[in-house]
């Protein structure tokens, strides 16, 4: 009798317990959520302060755990690019974020590489992301890998890369040079230089520039960007065609059309149409008239950036 | 090695081997989810989050059960029925020292193993930091086996609480070698130089050991530096187990 009453008072004890652990595990959960709701939001100065720790520093006290710690400054940086991104009404190429104010993402990348110098993609990613926001930061972040780094060529290029998007050609084919020299360098790094010496501007060089990115990235994000530049270069070359086209209509009937169905028989065999007769850009949005039909251009929803 | 066997099936029976299950739980968690946060960097992620896992429990289990090794023995009056029998109190700290090792070199393989498997699974196939990750791994054993031996020394004279915070301090300044010797020399006191320069060769260079980051890249350390670094872990062992050796001696469990 006693051993049935001691084991009913346990199980009652348990069930007290199970009881006190289920409620007080909802209670957090509602308690948490009260609390989260009435927190202030937060001040966006705090989350752009400097970074407390400098690379330097981070490194010595870091105890062998280097590399870890890199990766997370890595993974901030890319987070803190991403939150950014996020706030933007559209789609943002990457090496246009120049208006995200993203201040700390210099020192952020400039940590992550002191930490672990061989650690090649934020060295990539400061030579695509940062010319639009700090270009200075971006060609020394990118002279301190190739110092940590002399046998890469590929942060030869990204050097090149950031001069060419300054107008720097002579600059940039210095880049390419040095880095055509280096032992498993590709050819196409000598015919870059020489691209880049007779013609740096052109539409060609571009081409190449974001063909080469394109192919050698291992970035899901940079290989995009590079896409995405190559069927704008490509928009450009149709909407020279186009205006051709414009231009012979308007010299014939001395004005510009009124509607794509105007001049959808020229258009035919070298664009794709919609059934408006509006030729279609890389990414199928129909090209707009503008100026009265005398000009062309993207439509706002397209793929293809602006700019 | 009776000594050391059952020290490592204690080290088994107190579940110090639980740890792997964190450990394996950390590494799933990180290769499903940070290939995602990490721009396709989770090969390197892996390999820097495991081996330092790796290193950073291993630092606990040298501490927290090395400064025990000794001590409970004592605690519990089992060191006069040992040393009631034909074993020297070198042979007993040996056998204790190799005990722990044993434990932390089940620990390490094991968790060489889940990085090894967390690569397959990330890479879907055979992946080369596979093969290259294992010399990084035989240092940060080589390092945790001097943290050991460091932990059984402060053991030998002081309390457990005392002795885990000295060694901590130790695997810490251990990483900060390289510092010593740049204060030493940037010191105008010949006093103070000395004084930093023989910390410098008193405590245990850990910098020999951090091979973590290099490995994510796939580097290999040269042989030379593996040998040399093993070697002066042996040195500074057999230095450490000596010490402790002395200083037991001069205690009485009579």
């Amino acid at each position: 009798m006693s051993e049935n009453h001691r084991v009913h008072t346990n199980r009652k004890y348990d069930f007290v317990l199970i009881a006190i652990v289920v409620v007080g595990l909802a209670s957090v959960v509602g308690l948490s959520r009260i609390i989260d709701a009435r927190r202030p939001a937060a001040d966006p100065s705090l989350e752009e302060e400097k970074l407390y720790v400098t690379a330097n520093t981070a490194r010595r006290v870091s105890l062998g755990f280097n590399g870890l710690i890199a990766d997370w400054y890595w993974m901030r940086s890319l987070q803190y690019v991403g939150h950014k991104v996020l706030s933007l009404p559209a789609d943002v190429p990457l090496d246009d974020l120049g208006s995200l104010n993203l201040k700390l993402l210099a020192p952020l990348l400039d940590t992550a590489t002191t930490l672990d110098p061989a650690f090649m993609e934020p060295y990539e990613y400061a030579a695509v992301v940062l010319p639009a926001v700090d270009v200075d930061a971006a060609i020394r972040l990118t002279k301190k890998g190739i110092a940590a780094n002399p046998a890469s060529w590929k942060l030869h290029y990204h050097l090149g890369y950031i001069y060419w998007q300054r107008n720097e050609y002579l600059a940039a084919a210095e880049a390419f040079s040095a880095g055509a020299k280096l032992p498993g360098a590709p050819a196409w790094m000598k015919a870059m230089q020489a691209k880049m010496t007779a013609d740096g501007g052109s539409r060609t060089t571009a081409r190449e520039i974001y063909r080469r990115m394109f192919e050698e990235s291992a970035d899901k994000n940079v290989k995009e960007m590079a896409a995405l530049r190559l069927l704008q270069l490509d928009s450009l070359d149709q909407q020279d065609q186009i205006r051709t086209v414009l231009a012979s209509y308007k010299n014939l009937r001395h004005e510009c059309p009124k509607s794509w169905s105007a001049i959808a028989p020229l258009l035919h065999s070298r664009f794709s149409l919609n059934s408006q007769g509006a030729p279609l850009d890389p990414s199928g949005s129909p090209y707009q008239l503008v100026k009265d039909g005398c000009d062309v251009e993207l439509d706002p929803k397209s793929q293809i950036p602006q700019k | 090695m009776a000594i050391a066997r059952n020290t490592f099936l204690e080290a088994v029976r107190d579940r110090v081997l639980y740890n792997l299950v964190i450990f394996v739980l950390l590494l799933i968690a990180g290769a499903i989810f940070l290939g995602e946060l990490s721009g396709g960097q989770e090969r390197k992620i892996i390999i820097d989050l495991g081996l330092s896992t790796m290193l950073l429990f291993g630092v606990f289990i040298s501490i927290f059960v090395g400064v025990g090794l000794v001590y409970k023995e004592i605690e519990r009056r089992t060191v006069y029925a040992i040393f009631s029998k034909p074993i020297s109190r070198g042979e007993f700290l040996i056998g204790k020292y190799l005990g722990l090792c044993l434990t932390l070199l089940v620990n390490v393989v094991i968790m060489g193993v889940g990085v090894s498997l967390a690569l397959l699974f990330v890479h879907r196939g055979w992946e080369p930091l596979i093969v290259t990750i294992w010399p990084a791994i035989l240092l940060i054993y080589f390092e945790l086996m001097m943290i050991t031996g460091v932990a059984l020394l402060f053991s030998s004279f002081s309390s457990p609480a005392l002795s885990a915070l000295l060694t901590f301090m130790v695997f810490i300044i251990g990483h900060f070698s390289a510092d010593l010797k740049n204060l030493a020399s940037s010191m105008d006191s010949v006093v103070a130089r000395g004084l930093f320069i023989l910390l410098y060769y008193l405590l245990p260079n850990l910098s020999n050991y951090s091979y973590i980051t290099p490995a994510a890249h796939g580097q290999l350390p040269g042989a030379a530096n593996v040998l040399l670094a093993m070697l002066y872990a042996a040195v500074y062992i057999a230095v450490t187990i000596a010490v402790a050796t002395l200083v037991i001696g001069r205690r009485n469990f009579k």
